[in-house]
């Protein structure tokens, strides 16, 4: 209850008739001001940021200040219903995290222990709870070093942090912090990097009253030794054909202090993969999270051979072609086209030769014909002398007319040039 | 399989023999795009003055275009649309927009026109005609080989663009939507994460086989995940990671207790002290680097210098001969201090900053490379800032074209200035 003090003039009298005392006008406005509403949209990145926190890795936000990372970490907090501790690492000293020196009566025989600060006790005395590191790009290197033993080993002077308590840390982009210092290495490698922007709309729209609630992942029960085995499939298909990804420490000046692939991120990947299949989340969330486990370079390669793994087996095709279901979009039934004359070709024989025609004359009938013009041209190379040619390439003139008319443009492509120089 | 009627009452049928055999032709031209053409997804529309693509990967066509182009042409059309959507231009019109205010119609006109001179100075030839009526840079009397950024700032709409009024990709060369378009909501559409994948394929087919990628398409293709940053930004951050690290600025010292000892009694503890780090910028350049260029980069490593150690009196100067007449004027303004002439070239500017007392802590040094380095590596972090050459190809001696300057030894951290 404020209390009430005794005009100092008689100018500053509130409106003498009784009225309402101006303070409490201004928290009946506050009020109105803080009656929004929300709706549902999807909102991928705290999907992503969800899905990490469930995962129990370290996540590291970059984002420019203001534009609501620490409100997301609250609908986040309040969603999981955990306790949100918040710490600002720019303002503390590598004690802070490491712990004080208490000297007891006889330090030789009891050794000294080191003591933790208050917000962790209460941390581990809940024994769950969300830890948000805020500003850890602005803190000098020797506290970094220090919040990295927190954030690795979740350990915080003499005390062990429980599993139940999640790690978030938020970082400004060294673009808009003017006295920032970078990551190490070491430290960037330990975290999930997510970046955080601000979607214009709905800025709009939530300045207009009306904020988004996004319906955060639920993770399907029945679904998690798939996921597993997924997660496994995908990793370790990738990295046994691409050796050289599986440690890369960050080279050029751009990509310091940002994810890059290690075999503990390849780690955290696998783990982020499988909860995003668990989840059954959709591919833009699963690519934020595996991009910010190893870096875009090595995330994108994982991406495109998950989008690999997504396609029909060529040999599942080549024993059933009548009953092929090929993917629609072009380049990836492209894909799927060459996969199964390159099947071919590593175990030729007969029949496979044949259902690989059945195929090709699928293809040309339900789709775009120009596409089937290379395949069919390797696929007619590997034609042995005994073989007879199938009936169902009769039904592929309309794709060698084609490409008759693309050689023709060629041709005159050619002379047109020849005879501009 | 559609057959051409015609006698048809209306011309919209469209003749996707003609069109599909010009695909053909276009990925059999440039076979690291063919990933990219076969993703697009064609639709026809009677709206569309001659073919545009949005921002989804859908390709819409008219009709009447395809029947009054050859081949060869539709073609060239074909790699110039799906070159928009590579090379991400309604993301960067949309940028662009974002930095410079609002934008009407005319101003997207423009960022279509300066996008479209981007790919058109080597997109064609070599097996694609250029199709009729396409705006290529000379027309408009401007360099080849930019950006569409930098086209934007270079023209201005005007008699010289009045028949490009027609021109119209579609809302993936200029980032604004138009009445044919399906949007987001429509059919066959490509998500955002499906674009990149494409995008990300395409690149790596062009790294993979570089040979047969033209110059154009290679840079793109390093790039086109790993944007380049100012170099502002980097200078800064080398900086501060070279004068941060272990061994210079913060360390802990028993020279004074912890303010923390009080709560301890009996113990010391030792607290942890900054001693601002000692940088001296050592300027070898010869003549071939603009003043401003330099001028600026001098000062942003002082004012960052200043920012890490906080004294005014911890940045040095050394210039080397070649460059004194420029740095001397600009350090009595800012109140550097000038460590003399610093010697003929970088190895003896090396020599002198170490032989100053005390020892610099980094060393920064401001060179457009044509310079010999020092053999051993230096007993303090190295930071390079190069400029590029002021020629065609980087490297180039009038009196010794087989002149290959020498890369800056691996030991410093090189970012690179303009």
């Amino acid at each position: 209850m404020p209390t009430y003090t005794p005009p100092l003039s008689p100018t500053t009298t509130p409106s003498g008739s009784g009225g309402p005392a101006q303070l409490d006008v201004a928290d009946d406005l506050l009020t109105l001001l803080r009656d929004t509403t929300t709706e549902p949209r999807p909102d991928t990145q705290l999907e992503a940021l969800t899905l990490a926190v469930a995962a129990d890795l370290p996540v590291l936000l970059w984002g420019e200040p203001g534009i609501g990372k620490t409100a997301a970490l609250t609908q986040l907090a309040a969603t999981l219903d955990l306790p949100l501790t918040t710490v600002i690492a720019s303002v503390h000293e590598p004690s802070d995290f490491s712990g004080l020196p208490v000297v007891g009566d006889d330090p030789a025989e009891h050794g000294v222990p080191m003591a933790p600060p208050d917000w962790a006790v209460r941390l581990v005395r809940a024994g769950r709870g969300l830890l948000f590191l805020d500003e850890l790009s602005t803190a000098p290197p020797a506290v970094q070093a220090a919040l990295l033993r927190l954030v690795l080993e979740r350990r915080i002077g003499a005390l062990r942090l429980p599993p139940g308590v999640r790690i978030v840390a938020a970082a400004n982009p060294r673009s808009s912090a003017a006295d920032g210092w970078e990551l190490s290495p070491p430290l960037a490698n330990r975290f999930v990097h997510l970046q955080w922007v601000h979607d214009h709309d709905v800025v709009v729209r939530g300045l207009g009253g009306t904020w988004p609630r996004a319906a955060l992942p639920r993770l399907a029960p029945e679904k998690l030794p798939e996921a597993v085995a997924f997660a496994r499939r995908a990793v370790c298909g990738l990295l046994s054909a691409r050796p050289r990804l599986v440690h890369q420490l960050p080279g050029s000046e751009t990509r310091r202090g940002g994810a890059w692939p290690s075999p503990r991120s390849w780690e955290t990947a696998l783990r982020l993969i499988a909860f995003a299949t668990a989840a059954d989340s959709s591919r833009e969330v699963l690519s934020l999270l595996v991009r910010g486990a190893v870096g875009d370079g090595p995330g994108f390669e994982l991406l495109a051979s998950l989008d690999r793994m997504d396609l029909p087996d060529p040999e599942t095709l080549l024993a059933d072609p009548a009953n092929a279901a090929l993917p629609e979009r072009g380049d990836l039934r492209q894909a799927v086209l060459d996969g199964v004359v390159d099947a071919v070709h590593r175990k030729p024989d007969k029949s496979r030769w044949e259902a690989a025609w059945a195929l090709l004359v699928r293809a040309a009938e339900t789709g775009a014909p120009d596409l089937v013009v290379v395949p069919a041209t390797t696929l007619a190379s590997l034609r042995r002398a005994d073989w007879d040619v199938p009936e169902a390439i009769e039904r592929l003139t309309g794709t060698v007319s084609l490409s008759r008319r693309a050689d023709r443009a060629a041709a005159r492509a050619a002379a047109a040039t020849q005879a501009r120089r | 399989m559609t057959t051409d009627a015609p006698q048809a009452p209306e011309r919209d049928k469209l003749d996707l023999d003609k069109l599909y055999a010009a695909r053909l032709h276009a990925a059999r031209a440039r076979p690291y795009l063919a990933t990219a053409l076969f993703a697009l997804h064609t639709v026809a529309s009677r709206q569309v003055p001659t073919m545009a693509v949005d921002r989804h990967w859908r390709c819409y066509v008219s009709p009447a275009f395809v029947d009054r182009t050859p081949v060869e042409e539709l073609a060239g059309v074909w790699v110039h649309e799906v070159s928009h959507l590579l090379r991400d231009h309604h993301g960067r019109a949309d940028r662009v927009a974002r930095e410079r205010g609002p934008s009407g119609p005319g101003e997207r006109l423009r960022m279509n026109i300066a996008a479209d001179l981007e790919i058109n100075d080597d997109v064609f030839g070599d097996g694609l005609v250029r199709p009729e009526g396409v705006v290529v840079p000379q027309s408009l009397g401007l360099p080849a080989g930019a950006l569409m950024e930098e086209y934007l700032s270079w023209f201005r709409l005007g008699p010289r663009t009045q028949h490009l009024a027609w021109l119209d990709c579609g809302s993936g060369a200029d980032g604004l939507a138009r009445e044919w378009e399906l949007g987001s909501k429509g059919a066959h559409g490509l998500s955002e994460q499906e674009r990149d994948a494409v995008r990300f394929r395409v690149a790596r087919g062009i790294t993979g086989r570089p040979g047969s990628a033209p110059e154009g398409w290679r840079r793109w293709a390093e790039k086109v995940f790993h944007p380049p940053q100012p170099w502002r930004e980097l200078l800064g951050a080398a900086l501060r990671s070279a004068a941060s690290g272990p061994g210079a600025g913060e360390d802990y010292t028993y020279g004074r207790p912890a303010r923390r000892s009080a709560g301890v009694p009996g113990v010391v503890l030792p607290s942890l002290r900054r001693r601002p780090p000692r940088v001296s910028v050592v300027i070898d350049t010869s003549g071939s680097v603009s003043d401003t260029e330099l001028g600026s980069a001098l000062l942003e490593v002082a004012a960052i210098s200043r920012a890490v150690g906080g004294r005014r009196d911890l940045v040095s100067v050394l210039p080397c001969d070649a460059a004194a007449r420029l740095v001397h004027p600009l350090c009595r303004g800012e109140g550097i201090p000038l460590m003399g002439g610093g010697g003929t070239d970088l190895r003896t500017g090396f020599a002198r900053a170490l032989r100053s007392n005390p020892r610099p802590d980094v060393i920064v040094v401001l060179t457009d490379g044509q310079t010999p380095w020092p053999t051993v590596r230096p007993p303090c972090r190295t930071v390079v800032g190069l400029f590029p050459r002021q020629g065609s190809d980087g490297s180039w001696d009038e009196n010794d074209p087989d002149y290959v300057p020498d890369l800056p030894p691996d030991w410093a951290r090189v970012v690179e200035i303009g």
